[in-house]
């Protein structure tokens, strides 16, 4: 069979260039520090799709497991801490620990009707920023953990400049994980969520067994959403506050899914380049853009681009569903799971 | 150790809020019961009601009518929150959901969170409407309060266990209220209406019943009551914001699983169960763990009673 | 061995009966036929055979097997491992401020290096030395919720229709359950998954079993898809073939998982008599290859061409057993499934 390059390719090749074009351009547009966002992002939507997308279950709590991951990685690396682990191993145990917070909250709740897990779901990702929050002996409370080492490569430590560095990290690691998704998605796994996801009864009658395939759904879901939030602190050098994983990021993940292509790779990225596009780069630009020029500084709500988030989430969401069902970038038949 | 009257006074405190939460509760359960939608705007319904009644106090300037006006004015709110929640309900299923009727059961829930977060940013931007009660609308985001048109004195006088007009007013407002929605449900033609398209809504349209058009009404009979809610919220609380409607909308659901999703009186049941013990964990455990005390109840009904206490089981057809 | 026998089976939803006492065996590479005016309970009872449904009563038996698993010892392990740890980590969970400041934050100074023993010994005897209340109360009430929740799962599991497939009991559904959205061979593909052996980790690295696995069952799937005549369309997607062959597609897919044991619900439900024959020829073919068949049908010209044993039901009720030949000369049978047509 002769190789095409899909459209997952060819979108990752071209985001290859997007540092190049930061240097070429005259304007100081800083294209590769917003495009840091779509990535880490596209790693967070990927997770949720999994879940989603292949298994057909809802998740609302999907920034409970990124908190999750963030706040492990923190504890891990801070020097506030004494464990102190570098970078790559704190970020290689986010993973089977977001797994098992996935396993803890799934082991009860994934036999129960898609609908009820949506709210157990939202309910989890209220609770997980509490509890954060409560248990400040161990978690700093809303101080959040910080300063929090960058990777390491050959000894020596990044620092804010090695802005390319960052860049390219993020971009291969989003690699790594549309790889890792695709291999899973093309086996029997995969097979077996696209089942669940069309006819339950049906797979359960030819001998899926429905919890455990479900259960890994969720677990790898949260395992990938750990890393991002493990990435996220890292960048960012702390964990920030436990409502920074609140409700609004689980929706933009979702609205990422929803948008891009319900099941489709491709779709994920897309939908990541224009959700977190919107929000994190046309919003802030215009508030930037806004406050330069002396508009709705205070006072009227209406004037602030920020106030307008969820209603852009919002008509996204129910603009997606009803126009475009399938999203952007929609799934094609012919190459699920091989 | 257990203080009988601080018991009492948690069991009451409990109790008015259980009744509260049970209103909400029903909008859900009526909803899930139809169509098998959670509706996630419900919520958010509900605190926009809230916002209503601030901007209504405010614009016909009720704290000023009086002792006596001010019973008249909590009747108009009432009447106008209820009006304005339910309209908005209907026509959430009106634009949103009646044309996924026949899509898949995900795409109907991810619009309920897009419509959740819709209203939810209505609220936001309402808050910044510059009106005295809103404090001139500067700023938009921060909790609102809500003038205690009730007083909050204490009836029994200097006994040890307090009770106030506001307490009497939750009782006199939701009481009837589910008695009537019992009544209507059980007895009259659009109650049984509702009935049978909750049962199969192709057979119910082959016999002739007009199935969007009762879904339509349960969805402005369960706004109507969240509109009632929110004034009766308000003025026992006495402080609104835009993010209420995540929260509240969070224990009316695990009331109505609580209870058993589909049921009235499950819903009730349900309600006042989590308003007590929202009640008692506040007052014996820690006011910070509550919301995480009534996640994990949440959780253990669904792993060892997931058809609630009141209600029947789901077979679905092979 | 007998591969099917039921006891005395019934089937209640609240005061409707919808199986009553139901007595039947089937033996190895038969054709077994039910049949039964509508509404005399004749999916029930494969519901009821495949764990969809729980019978109310009596016993239902696979391959000389009771259809429930018993309590093994292997489970009263798991529920005891499930009390303890889940015990344990509620003891832990709540207290975990307490125990947090008495081993890190007490320990640590920026200057040392940590005291890792030091701070696992204070673990333990703060765990042990804290009040009871604090301890011991979580510990029980954990434990014994993880505990039930573990014999609930166990409970709702041990007649599932995924482990009864899994032992070789196959179906096929009267409104037609195919995955509309996957293609042909992936359709057969699900139905052999329970006899797939590569997990995880070698779909996740590709390892070299992953790739033997996908050639080897990829094969017999188009083979199979042959077998049923489908072979010309492997590729295509389930939902866009006619509904004919629909219900060929879904018998491919429950012969994929090497069955000892195939129901087929109405097969012959919306086909002309040309199908018809074609199915019956299919059936026996599949009898030929060692899979015992048991088949609802109201087609009579089917029924009686193929079939080795006859059951009848009408209400619930069990009316008739036997041979082809015994059935058509029973009067009881002749009038319920005829009507009054013999009588004029």
């Amino acid at each position: 069979m002769r190789w095409r390059p899909g459209p997952i390719f060819i979108i990752l090749a071209l985001a290859t260039c997007i540092p190049l074009l930061d240097q070429i351009l005259p304007v100081e547009l800083q294209l590769s520090e917003a495009v840091r966002g779509v990535f880490l992002y596209a790693i967070l939507a990927l997770g949720l799709n999994v879940v989603t997308g292949y298994a057909g279950l809802l998740n609302l709590g999907i920034a409970a497991f990124m908190a999750i991951g963030a706040y492990t990685f923190g504890i891990l690396t801070c020097e506030i801490y004494p464990f102190q682990l570098g970078f790559w191993s704190a970020l290689g145990l986010t993973i089977p620990i977001g797994a098992l917070a996935g396993f803890i909250l799934g082991a009860p709740t994934l036999g129960l009707r898609g609908d009820y897990l949506a709210i157990v779901t939202l309910g989890f990702g209220e609770i997980v920023q509490d509890v954060l929050k409560n248990l400040d002996v161990v978690t700093k409370g809303t101080q959040g953990i910080n300063p929090l080492p960058a990777p390491t490569f050959g000894g020596h430590e990044w620092t804010a400049d090695d802005e390319y560095k960052w860049y390219y990290l993020l971009l291969a690691l989003l690699v790594v994980t549309v790889i890792a998704i695709r291999n899973l998605e093309r086996s029997r796994l995969g097979r077996a969520w696209f089942s669940i996801r069309e006819d339950e009864i049906a797979s359960r009658s030819m001998g899926i067994r429905v919890e455990r395939i479900k259960m890994i759904a969720f677990a790898t879901a949260a395992a990938i959403a750990a890393m991002a939030g493990g990435l996220s602190a890292s960048i960012l050098s702390s964990t920030g506050e436990p409502s920074n994983y609140d409700f609004q990021i689980s929706i933009l993940a979702l609205c990422i899914v929803i948008v891009g292509g319900i099941g489709s790779i491709a779709g994920v990225l897309v939908g990541a380049l224009v959700m977190v596009g919107l929000n994190s780069i046309v919003l802030v630009k215009a508030t930037a853009w806004m406050a330069a020029h002396g508009i709705g500084s205070q006072g009227n709500v209406l004037l602030s681009p920020n106030n307008w988030k969820f209603l852009i989430f919002g008509l996204a969401l129910v603009l997606a569903v009803r126009l475009k069902p399938s999203g952007l970038v929609p799934p094609r038949i012919e190459r699920a799971p091989q | 150790m257990l203080d009988l009257d601080v018991f009492l006074q948690q069991l009451i405190t409990g109790l008015s809020n259980g009744m509260i939460i049970a209103l909400i509760a029903i909008g859900y359960t009526m909803v899930y019961g139809i169509i098998e939608l959670i509706n996630f705007a419900h919520g958010d319904v509900f605190m926009l009601g809230a916002f209503l009644a601030l901007t209504l106090v405010g614009a016909l300037g009720i704290e000023a009518w009086g002792p006596s006006g001010q019973v008249a004015g909590v009747a108009v709110l009432l009447v106008g929150s209820a009006l304005f929640c339910g309209s908005l309900n209907w026509s959430l299923d009106r634009c949103a959901y009646r044309s996924l009727r026949k899509s898949s059961k995900l795409s109907l829930l991810v619009s309920a969170i897009g419509c959740s977060f819709i209203c939810m940013n209505l609220g936001l931007f309402w808050g910044g409407v510059p009106m005295e009660v809103f404090a001139g609308g500067n700023a938009a985001a921060a909790p609102k309060d809500f003038p205690a048109l009730i007083p909050q004195v204490n009836l029994l006088g200097d006994g040890f266990l307090r009770i106030t007009p506001a307490d009497l007013l939750v009782w006199a407002v939701t009481i009837p209220l589910m008695i009537g929605l019992t009544i209507m449900v059980k007895r009259t033609r659009l109650g049984r209406a509702m009935r049978a398209v909750a049962q199969d809504p192709v057979a119910a349209s082959l016999m002739g019943i007009p199935v969007d058009r009762v879904i339509g009404a349960t969805f402005f009979i369960g706004g109507a009551l969240g509109g009632f809610a929110s004034v009766v919220y308000s003025l026992y609380n006495n402080t609104i914001g835009f993010q209420m409607g995540t929260r509240a909308g969070m224990d009316a659901f695990t009331a109505a699983v609580l209870g058993g999703i589909g049921s009235l009186p499950g819903a009730v049941l349900g309600g006042l169960t989590i308003g007590c013990v929202r009640a008692m964990s506040d007052q014996y455990l820690e006011l910070r763990w509550t919301n995480t005390i009534v996640f994990c109840i949440l959780v253990l009904i669904l792993i060892f009673r997931p058809n609630g206490l009141l209600g029947a089981t789901r077979r679905e057809k092979v | 061995m007998t591969v099917l026998r039921t006891r005395g089976v019934t089937v209640r939803f609240g005061g409707l009966v919808a199986v009553e006492n139901v007595h039947f065996a089937v033996e190895p590479r038969q054709i077994y036929a039910v049949i039964g005016p509508n509404g005399a309970g004749k999916t029930t009872l494969f519901n009821a055979v495949t764990g969809i449904y729980a019978p109310s009563e009596g016993v239902v038996e696979l391959n000389g097997r009771e259809q429930v698993d018993p309590l093994t010892k292997l489970m009263v392990l798991r529920f005891v491992v499930a009390f303890v740890s889940i015990g344990i980590g509620t003891a832990i969970a709540v207290n975990i401020e307490t125990l947090w400041t008495a081993t890190i934050v007490d320990h640590y100074t920026f200057a040392q290096p940590f005291p890792w023993a030091l701070a696992i010994g204070e673990f333990w005897s703060t765990l042990w030395n804290m009040p009871r209340t604090d301890s011991l109360i979580p510990l029980v009430l954990g434990g014994a919720v993880g505990c039930a929740a573990a014999f609930v799962s166990w409970w709702r599991g041990r007649r599932a229709p995924d482990h009864i497939a899994r032992s070789g009991v196959a179906r096929t559904f009267q409104n037609i359950r195919l995955f509309n959205e996957l293609s042909l061979v992936q359709n057969v593909l699900v139905g052999m998954d329970h006899r797939m052996r590569a997990g995880f980790l070698s779909a996740l690295f590709r390892l070299p079993r992953f790739f033997s696995e996908r050639r080897k069952f990829h094969a017999e799937a188009g083979q199979l898809l042959e077998f049923v005549g489908l072979g010309s369309r492997a590729d295509n997607a389930a939902g866009s073939l006619p509904y004919g062959l629909r219900r060929r597609l879904e018998i491919a897919r429950a012969l994929a998982g090497k069955p000892t044991m195939i129901l087929l619900d109405e097969p012959a439900a919306g086909m002309n008599p040309s199908e018809v024959v074609d199915l019956m020829a299919l059936i026996r073919r599949v009898r030929d290859a060692g899979t015992t068949v048991v088949l609802i049908e109201h087609h009579m010209r089917l029924v009686m061409g193929v079939s080795d044993r006859i059951l009848v039901l009408q209400y619930g009720k069990q009316i008739a057993e036997g041979t082809p030949a015994e059935i058509r000369s029973n009067p009881k049978c002749v009038e319920a499934y005829l009507g009054s047509e013999d009588h004029g």
